[in-house]
C-alpha cells in the first residue's frame, strides 16, 4: 500500500474531524485520544493544537486527570469550508 | 469592426470572465484556508483571465477606439504570454505535489527546461503553454485513477482542451487568415468551463474568515 504525504492542512482537518465526529465524551478529547487518531507525534500536536485553540478552532476543557479538546462553533465552520476547497483542489488533482 | 475580429474579441471577453470567477472562487479559498496550492491557483486563474482579458480588450479599443482595421499581433502576442503564466503555476502546483512531496524547502525552486520547435515569440509561448497544459492534463488523469472523482475528469478534459486550443492557436502559424483562431479560442472557453464542474460542487456559505496564521 502506498504511504501518502499529509499537508500541514490536512492534519489541522484530521484533527478537527476527530474532535467533531470521534469524542469518546462530551467533554472532548485527550491529547492521548488525538495522538492517536489524528497519527502524528506528540510535540507535533502540541504545537497544533496550541495553534487551533489560540485561533478559536479548539475549546480546551479540564478535567481532574488532563486537558481535553473540543470543537468550536468556528471550528465546525472552519472545518465546513476545508472540506468544500479540498474537494476543489481534489478535482485538480492538488491538495491542499 | 469585422465580424470575426468582433467574435474573437467576445470569446476572449467571456474567457476573461470564467478566469475570473475560479479566480476569485480561488481566493475565497486561499483567505479561508491560507492553503499554498489555493493561492498558486488564484494566481493562475487570474492571469489566465487577465491574459483574455489584454486580448479581448485590447482588440475592442484598437478597433472601436483608435479604428484599426488591423489589429497589433503584440497584442496577442502579450495576452497569451500572460495565460502561459497562469498554465505554468497549475503545472508547477503539480511539480510540486509529484516531485517535492515531503520538502518544503524545494517547492522554491523552479527549473522547467523546454526544447521548443518554433519561430516567433508568440509560437514559443503557445507552444509552452502546450507543454504545460499536457502536463496537468496527464497528471490530472494520474490522480483521476487514485480518487475516482468525477469532478477531476471534467478538469482533466478542460485542461486538455486548453491544450487543444493552444495546439490549435499555434497550428495556426500555418493557415493565418483561417477561422483556425477562432475555433482555438471557442475550444479554450469551452476547457475553462470545465473547470466550472467542481466550483458547482461546493457548498458557498460566505462570512467566516481565517487568518494564514493556521
Amino acid at each position: 500500500m502506498a504511504i501518502t504525504y499529509r499537508t500541514h492542512m490536512s492534519i489541522i482537518g484530521d484533527i478537527l474531524s476527530t474532535t467533531r465526529d470521534e469524542v469518546p465524551d462530551e467533554s472532548g478529547a485527550s491529547v492521548t485520544y488525538l495522538i492517536r487518531k489524528a497519527n502524528v507525534s506528540y510535540a507535533r500536536l502540541s504545537k497544533i493544537l496550541e495553534t487551533l485553540v489560540s485561533q478559536g478552532l479548539l475549546e480546551q476543557t479540564s478535567s481532574e486527570r488532563a486537558c481535553k479538546y473540543r470543537i468550536s462553533e468556528r471550528g465546525r465552520e472552519f472545518l465546513q469550508a476545508y472540506r468544500g476547497f479540498r474537494e476543489f483542489a481534489d478535482s485538480f488533482g492538488l491538495r491542499i | 469592426m469585422e465580424f470575426i475580429t468582433f467574435a474573437e474579441s467576445a470569446l476572449n471577453l467571456l474567457g476573461f470572465a470564467v478566469g475570473l470567477i475560479l479566480g476569485i472562487f480561488a481566493y475565497i479559498g486561499f483567505r479561508n484556508t491560507g492553503s499554498p496550492t489555493l493561492f498558486r491557483l488564484n494566481i493562475s486563474f487570474f492571469s489566465i483571465s487577465i491574459g483574455f482579458g489584454v486580448v479581448g480588450f485590447g482588440y475592442m479599443f484598437e478597433s472601436l477606439v483608435l479604428g484599426y482595421v488591423k489589429t497589433d499581433t503584440w497584442i496577442q502576442t502579450l495576452g497569451i504570454a500572460i495565460q502561459t503564466v497562469g498554465y505554468f503555476f497549475i503545472a508547477f502546483s503539480h511539480g510540486i505535489k509529484s516531485f517535492f512531496p515531503k520538502s518544503r524547502y524545494f517547492k522554491s525552486i523552479v527549473a522547467p527546461l523546454f526544447i521548443i520547435p518554433a519561430n516567433s515569440i508568440e509560437h514559443i509561448i503557445r507552444s509552452i503553454s502546450f507543454i504545460l497544459l499536457v502536463y496537468g492534463t496527464i497528471e490530472t488523469i494520474m490522480s483521476y485513477m487514485e480518487n475516482r472523482k468525477r469532478s477531476t475528469i471534467f478538469v482533466a478534459a478542460g485542461l486538455g482542451l486548453l491544450a487543444l486550443g493552444e495546439f490549435l492557436g499555434w497550428y495556426s502559424i500555418v493557415f493565418p487568415k483561417s477561422v483556425l483562431y477562432f475555433v482555438s479560442v471557442s475550444t479554450k472557453i469551452v476547457g475553462l468551463g470545465a473547470l466550472f464542474v467542481p466550483i458547482s460542487q461546493v457548498p458557498l456559505r460566505g462570512g467566516v474568515r481565517f487568518g494564514n496564521n493556521i
